[in-house]
C-alpha cells in the first residue's frame, strides 16, 4: 500500500494505491497524520488505485472525516470503484462520506 | 467354495463374518445411514453367493417386518388423537418423594411402551418430565434416565412393544411353525421392570445431578446471541457506546466481528459497521429486543436491508441428535438454517454457555440449540427432524371422542391377538385400517409415520440372521459356547444373554436380536432343550441396553435434555445390565421351566 499526499491550492490530495489490509493499517494511520494537522482544510482521498480497504483503515478515515467536519474542513473520497466500493456499501460507510 | 474350510468355517461363512464385522465397524465409526450400511451388507452376501435371491430379500417379506411397518400407522392414530397426552395429564400427579416419583413415572411409561414405540413415548415424556421435575424440585437428570429405562423395560412386556421381540418371535414362528403369544414376555418383562424400579430407587445416588440445559436460557450470562448490523442501520459509524449497543438491558456486548477481523473483547469505542456481527452474552429474550430497538437482525446470512427483519417468529429449544449430520460442524458451514427456515441464536453444552459466536461453535451430540423458527413449524415435515430434537412439540392433539376410539382399537388389537382369535399380522392391518377409517389420523400422517429407514434396518437384520444360520456360524458359535460353558442350560442361557446385553449397547437391539436368535436356538437344541424359554430370555436381554447413550434411541432422546455425559449412563447402566440379566434368567426359568426336546 502506498500513500502520496500533495497540496494543491490549499487542498490536500492523498492518493492511495494497492492493498490496504489490517497489516498495513497501522502504518496507514501514521501516514495520514499530516492530514490531521491540516484538518480544517479541504482533503480529497483519491482511491483510484486502491484495491482493498480494511475495517481498521475505514475507522481511521471516518475519524478523520468527523474531525474535519468539526473543524470546518471537508473530506471527500474520489474515484471509489471495485472492491473498495463494495466494502463501503456493505459497511454502510458509503453514506457517511461525500464521494465525487 | 463350501468345501474350503478354514478354522472350521467355509468360505461363505468367512465372507459373512467379515461382512458383519465390517458392517458394525462402519456403523460405529462413520455417520453413514444405517439402512444403507445394511443394504450394502446384503448386497455383498447376495453377490458373493452366500445368499440366494429369495434369502436376500426374505427380510422385506418377513411377517415381523411387515407388522412393524403397519404398527407405525396404528401408533400414529394413537399419537394424533392425544392418548399419550391424556395419560400423562392424569397419571403423573404430585408425588411426595423421589421414590414415589420414580414409580409414578416408570409405570405409565412402561405400560405405554409395551404397546407403542418406545421412542414416541419417550419423545413425548421428555418435555413433560422436565416441567414435572421443576415442580417437584428434582433435577431432570434424576428422572430422565429412569424414563428411558422404563420405556425399554416396558417395551419388552409384549411382542409388539419392541422390534427385537417381533423379529425373534417371527423367526421362531418361521422355524417351528408355532406363533408366540403376544403376551409371552409380559410376566418376565413386568418382573424385570419391578426389579429395575427398585434398583433405580436404591441406586439413585448414581444418577447424576445436572443442571437442566435450557435453564441456562432462562438465566443471565449463560448464553451468547449473535446479531447482525444491516448496512442501512442508523447507528453505522457511531461507536458501540454512542449507539447504546455496549451495555444493553439483559446483557453485554462481548465481541464484534467486522467483515475482516474479530474484536474481542469488544471495546466501547469500537465503530459500528454494516455487516458487523455483534456477539452478546446474557438474557436471550431481552437481547433480542435489540432487533426492534436498534434495527439489528439475526445473523443467518448477509443481510443488508431492514426489510428482511421478520418479527413474526418464535424461539424453540432443540437438541442435536446422535448421528446428526450437524455433529462436528459449525452452523455457519451448513445449509441447515436455510433449508429449515430457522436461525440459530444460542448454543449451550451441558447447561453452560459456550463462549463463542453460536454459529461458529463446533456442534456436538446433545448440544442445546435455541432456534428462531417460523410460527407454525411442521417439525415432522421439515428436514430438521433427523438432525435435532425439539424439546417442545408443536403438535397439539385434540383430546376427545377419537382418543377413546383409538384406544379401543389398540386394546382390541392386543386382545384379539393375545387370545389367538386373529393372528397379530391381520390384527395390525385391521387396526391400522380402523385408525384411518375412524380418522384417528389421515393418510398423509399415516404415510409420514412409517419410518422406512428403521424398516430397512429391520429387514436387513433378518437377512443377516439368515446368513449367520445358513453358513453354520450360528452352529459353530453355539458349539463354542457349549465348550466354554459346559452343558448346564442355565449357564449357557446366561452366557448368551450376557453377551447379547453388551453387544446391544453398541448395535441396534433389533440387529442383536436377529444375530443372536440362531445362536441361542442352536445352543438350546444342542443341549437338548426346547428353545422357547431361551428365546424369551434373549428378548429381554437384547432390549436391556442401559450402559451407553447409544445403546437405545430413547437414551439419545434424554441425553441432551438431561445434560448428561457419556459416563453417566455407564455408572448406573453397567450395574443395571447385571441386575436385569439376573432377574431375567431367574424369572424366565420360573415361568417357562426348561423342557427337554422330545427325541
Amino acid at each position: 500500500m502506498n500513500i502520496d499526499i500533495k497540496e494543491q491550492n490549499g487542498t490536500y490530495i492523498a492518493t492511495l494505491s494497492g492493498w490496504l489490509d489490517t497489516n498495513e493499517a497501522t502504518q496507514f494511520l501514521e501516514d495520514i497524520k499530516p492530514l490531521e494537522d491540516n484538518i480544517e482544510k479541504s482533503i480529497i482521498i483519491d482511491c483510484k488505485e486502491l484495491e482493498y480497504v480494511c475495517s481498521l483503515a475505514l475507522r481511521g478515515l471516518l475519524k478523520l472525516r468527523k474531525q474535519s467536519a468539526a473543524n470546518g474542513g471537508s473530506l471527500v473520497l474520489k474515484n471509489v470503484t471495485g472492491e473498495v466500493q463494495k466494502i463501503l456499501t456493505l459497511t454502510g460507510f458509503i453514506k457517511l462520506f461525500d464521494i465525487i | 467354495m463350501e468345501s474350503i474350510v478354514f478354522w472350521g468355517f467355509n468360505l461363505y461363512a468367512w465372507i459373512t463374518i467379515l461382512t458383519v464385522l465390517s458392517m458394525f465397524t462402519v456403523l460405529l465409526f462413520t455417520k453413514l445411514r444405517a439402512d444403507l450400511v445394511f443394504l450394502g451388507a446384503i448386497s455383498i452376501l447376495f453377490v458373493t453367493g452366500v445368499l440366494t435371491a429369495k434369502e436376500a430379500f426374505s427380510g422385506f417379506s418377513s411377517t415381523s417386518v411387515v407388522i412393524i411397518g403397519v404398527l407405525f400407522v396404528v401408533v400414529a392414530g394413537l399419537t394424533y388423537t392425544g392418548v399419550l397426552q391424556w395419560i400423562v395429564k392424569h397419571l403423573l400427579g404430585q408425588p411426595s418423594s423421589y421414590s414415589k416419583a420414580v414409580v409414578r413415572l416408570m409405570l405409565p411409561v412402561a405400560a405405554l411402551s409395551s404397546f407403542l414405540s418406545n421412542t414416541t413415548v419417550v419423545a413425548l415424556f421428555v418435555g413433560i418430565v422436565k416441567m414435572w421435575s421443576k415442580k417437584l424440585n428434582v433435577s431432570p437428570s434424576k428422572l430422565l434416565i429412569p424414563l428411558s429405562y422404563a420405556s425399554g423395560m416396558g417395551g419388552v412386556c409384549t411382542l409388539i412393544g419392541t422390534p427385537p421381540n417381533l423379529i425373534i418371535s417371527g423367526l421362531y414362528a418361521e422355524k417351528t411353525g408355532v406363533a408366540m403369544n403376544v403376551l409371552a414376555t409380559t410376566i418376565p418383562g413386568l418382573f424385570c421392570l419391578f426389579i429395575g424400579m427398585l434398583s433405580i430407587i436404591a441406586m439413585r445416588k448414581l444418577l447424576p445431578y445436572r443442571q437442566a440445559p435450557e435453564s441456562a436460557f432462562e438465566s443471565t450470562s449463560e448464553y451468547t446471541v449473535e446479531l447482525l448490523v444491516p448496512s442501512d442501520n442508523p447507528h453505522v459509524g457511531e461507536t458501540v457506546e454512542e449507539a447504546g449497543l455496549m451495555n444493553v438491558r439483559g446483557g453485554n456486548l462481548i465481541e464484534v466481528i467486522h467483515f475482516d477481523e474479530m474484536v474481542s473483547p469488544a471495546l466501547s469505542d469500537e465503530l459500528v459497521m454494516g455487516g458487523d456481527r455483534l456477539i452478546y452474552s446474557g438474557q436471550i429474550d431481552e437481547i433480542l429486543d435489540l432487533k426492534e430497538s436498534h434495527g439489528l437482525v439475526n445473523a443467518d446470512h448477509m443481510v443488508f436491508t431492514m426489510s428482511e427483519v421478520d418479527k413474526n417468529r418464535q424461539l424453540r429449544t432443540a437438541y442435536v441428535n446422535f448421528g446428526s449430520s450437524l455433529i462436528n460442524k459449525k452452523m455457519s458451514g451448513t445449509s441447515f438454517e436455510k433449508d429449515n427456515n430457522m436461525i440459530l441464536v444460542a448454543v449451550a453444552r451441558r447447561g453452560k454457555r459456550i463462549n463463542e459466536p453460536p454459529r461458529e461453535v463446533l456442534l456436538q451430540a446433545g448440544d442445546t440449540l435455541l432456534l428462531e423458527c417460523p410460527p407454525h413449524l411442521n417439525i415432522q415435515a421439515s428436514g430438521s427432524f433427523s438432525q435435532v430434537h425439539f424439546f417442545d412439540s408443536d403438535q397439539v392433539p385434540n383430546i376427545g371422542k377419537k382418543t377413546l376410539i383409538s384406544t379401543t382399537i389398540m386394546i382390541a388389537m392386543v386382545t384379539l391377538s393375545a387370545l389367538n382369535i386373529i393372528p397379530l399380522l391381520q390384527c395390525a392391518f385391521l387396526a391400522a385400517m380402523a385408525m384411518l377409517i375412524f380418522k384417528c389420523c389421515n393418510v398423509d400422517q399415516a404415510m409420514k409415520s412409517i419410518n422406512w429407514e428403521i424398516l430397512m434396518v429391520f429387514a436387513g437384520s433378518v437377512v443377516l440372521g439368515v446368513a449367520i444360520q445358513k453358513t453354520g456360524i450360528a452352529e459353530r458359535l453355539a458349539f463354542g459356547i457349549l465348550d466354554v460353558c459346559g452343558t448346564n442350560p442355565i449357564v449357557v442361557m446366561t452366557a448368551i444373554c450376557l453377551v447379547g446385553t453388551f453387544i446391544t449397547e453398541f448395535i441396534s437391539n433389533t440387529a442383536a436380536g436377529a444375530m443372536f436368535f440362531p445362536i441361542m436356538y442352536e445352543a438350546a437344541e444342542k443341549l437338548g432343550y426346547e428353545p422357547y424359554p431361551f428365546l424369551i430370555a434373549l428378548m429381554v436381554s437384547v432390549s436391556s441396553s442401559f450402559a451407553t447413550p447409544i445403546g437405545s434411541p430413547t437414551h439419545m432422546l434424554v441425553y441432551g435434555p438431561g445434560g448428561y455425559r457419556f459416563s453417566d449412563f455407564m455408572r448406573i447402566g453397567l450395574l443395571m445390565n447385571f441386575i436385569i440379566l439376573a432377574a431375567n434368567i431367574f424369572i424366565v426359568n420360573i415361568i417357562y421351566p426348561l423342557t427337554p426336546l422330545n427325541p
